[in-house]
């Protein structure tokens, strides 16, 4: 029966998926199992599946397997589904690689407005996004708090450098919450997490243009009474591709040959624009 | 249709990047300058970077200087002498410049001191051009037969030690100024992402006395080393320039251009000046309100950094 329900589960979200993704369709590249294939685990999931149960409550599975940052990428929403043992409550929450950010805060300086105050914060994720299949609020006021943060509850756990007054920290905090939130960064409604049948979820993950690269975190979490009764975890690597990847890997690499390269095209390109301006 | 920029890290739409190159090289033909000065703002006013936009435009100003090049080295244009001393300077100046620009973006005061000096330089030279083209105008409805001024005057230019000749300019000058001059347009080019061929060419005649003709090659020899010598230091140091970005710009540019020269050529130049300085003027304007104005939000991030 539990077979059954997969491989119909998987047919479903199989067509969700491919209305999700609007016209840029690709193959999805054997994303997806097969139904009836793969058996009832993923093969493709990392260990963090819980392995002792042999029929997991919890499997999910990414509309696309990373985000290719190409010449014509412009942003893009990822579906997220999968399927669940029922009752209980599905959270999803994806987390950017977390590096150093610094905050700066402008201030009027003799009618001019220039940055004056810095400030610096560690451990702050690239990304986060967190959604659930209920509000929030209400699930994670029964305790699973510690495991499962909410937005508010991350930034609070991000490490300043240095020392300032709390209430000036504050600040700064919700300066950096404001930025990342304006760069589609902290999408702060990506919606709820839709449950179809009982047992069948589904939530689209936007992300903007501008994203950082790194490997993101894409996790699942099964909630009953309160407590977290199975979690999925898997990787989304973000990255550029094709041409957009070689040219700034190489301007990573290498700036000095790079920069030749730079000027090179500039010359080059000169010195024809000019030849043909002659010529009309 | 839009392009992912890979250094500039976000997406842009191609037919802006086109059109802000092809508005550019509208003036560089109209005036035979670069147009940087007018075309880096405008990349900051759709959404690049600043420091991106400045590196990038230093990458845009090799192609346009060494198109205009061509053209003169042939005419034989070019004072050679004059174009490696203020080399020597611009070379200095625009290393210079790029540390000075690295210092600036590490203490997150660039955007601000790009803003500020582009107020300062685009509304000085705005003013003057207004002034300059006006008066003329007044002039020439009232007295149209009236005498030029005097060619050559005698400044502080040939009190200066380490005089050099300079044959095809005609002069016998002392070589701290030229050098000087490059080391000022060098850090202003670094800076600004400019050549800065509309600061250079007016101070190599009335500064220095050169010879029109042979103005323009010169300053565009200087101006194709500088502006090479910053993408290179940018690109080592910044890693800023962004070359998608830079190669689209000098598309456009290669289509503005010829416009530009047609456009100046029925057009009195009296006119066209007082046409760029009301432009030029209006960008800074623009600036100075973007600076002045309460901004829509105080915060702003720095650079992702790797933790230590």
């Amino acid at each position: 029966m539990r077979r059954l329900l997969l491989a119909l589960a998987a047919g479903l979200v199989c067509v969700a998926g491919a209305h999700a993704q609007g016209p840029r369709v690709e193959p999805p590249g054997g994303m997806l199992p097969a139904p009836g294939l793969g058996g009832p685990t993923d093969s493709s999931a990392p260990p963090s599946v819980p392995i002792e149960s042999a029929t997991p409550e919890l499997v999910v599975d990414l509309s696309r397997a990373r985000v290719s940052i190409t010449s014509a990428f412009q942003g893009e929403s990822i579906l997220m589904f999968g399927m669940f043992d029922p009752p209980g409550e599905v959270v999803v929450v994806v987390v950017g690689p977390e590096a150093r950010e610094t905050v700066m805060r402008k201030q009027r300086v003799f009618g001019l407005w220039l940055n004056t105050g810095r400030q610096s914060f560690d451990d702050v994720p690239a990304y986060y996004a967190i959604a659930a299949s209920q509000p929030l609020q209400r699930l994670l006021a029964r305790g699973v708090g510690g495991e499962i943060l909410s937005l508010e509850d991350r930034m609070s756990t991000v490490k300043p450098v240095g020392s300032r007054g709390s209430s000036e920290l504050a600040r700064f905090r919700g300066g950096l919450l404001e930025v990342k939130r304006r760069e589609g960064l902290y999408p702060a409604a990506i919606g709820q997490v839709t449950v179809q049948a009982g047992r069948l979820f589904r939530v689209d993950l936007p992300f903007p243009s501008r994203l950082p690269e790194g490997v993101y975190e894409v996790k699942a979490y099964l909630l009953r009474d309160g407590k977290i009764v199975a979690a999925v975890s898997r990787p989304l690597p973000v990255g550029k591709v094709g041409f957009s990847a070689q040219l700034a890997g190489w301007a990573d690499h290498d700036g000095a040959l790079y920069g030749l390269g730079a000027i090179a095209m500039a010359l080059f390109a000169g010195w024809l624009g000019g030849a043909i301006m002659r010529r009309l | 249709m839009e392009i992912y920029l890979p250094i500039a890290e976000q997406s842009m739409n191609v037919f802006v990047l086109l059109g802000l190159g092809a508005a550019a090289g509208l003036l560089a033909g109209m005036f035979g300058v670069g147009g940087g000065f007018l075309a880096t703002p405008l990349l900051i006013f759709v959404g690049i970077p600043p420091a991106v936009a400045v590196a990038s435009q230093a990458n845009q100003v090799v192609a346009n200087s060494v198109s205009s090049l061509q053209v003169h080295w042939r005419r034989g244009n070019v004072d050679l002498r004059m174009g490696m001393v203020l080399l020597l300077g611009g070379m200095f100046g625009s290393s210079a410049g790029v540390w000075l620009f690295t210092y600036l973006k590490s203490i997150g005061q660039i955007d601000f001191v790009i803003a500020v000096l582009y107020v300062i330089m685009l509304s000085t030279i705005g003013l003057l051009m207004l002034v300059e083209s006006l008066s003329t105008y007044v002039k020439r409805r009232r007295n149209p037969g009236a005498p030029r001024g005097k060619l050559h005057t005698h400044y502080l230019v040939h009190r200066l030690p380490l005089k050099l000749r300079f044959y095809k300019s005609k002069l016998y000058i002392s070589a701290l100024l030229p050098v000087g001059l490059g080391f000022l347009i060098g850090i202003l080019s670094a800076i600004l992402g400019v050549g800065g061929g509309f600061v250079l060419v007016p101070a190599m005649i009335y500064l220095l006395g050169m010879p029109t003709a042979v103005v323009i090659g010169t300053s565009n020899f200087q101006i194709l080393f500088v502006a090479a010598n910053v993408t290179f230091l940018q690109a080592t140091t910044n890693g800023t320039v962004d070359v998608v970005l830079a190669l689209l710009l000098i598309l456009g540019g290669v289509v503005g251009a010829p416009i530009g020269s047609r456009l100046a050529a029925k057009l009195p130049g009296v006119v066209l000046r007082g046409l760029m300085s009301v432009l030029i003027l209006a960008v800074a304007v623009e600036l100075l309100t973007e600076l002045l104005r309460t901004p829509s939000s105080l915060f702003s991030l720095g650079t992702r950094e790797v933790q230590p």
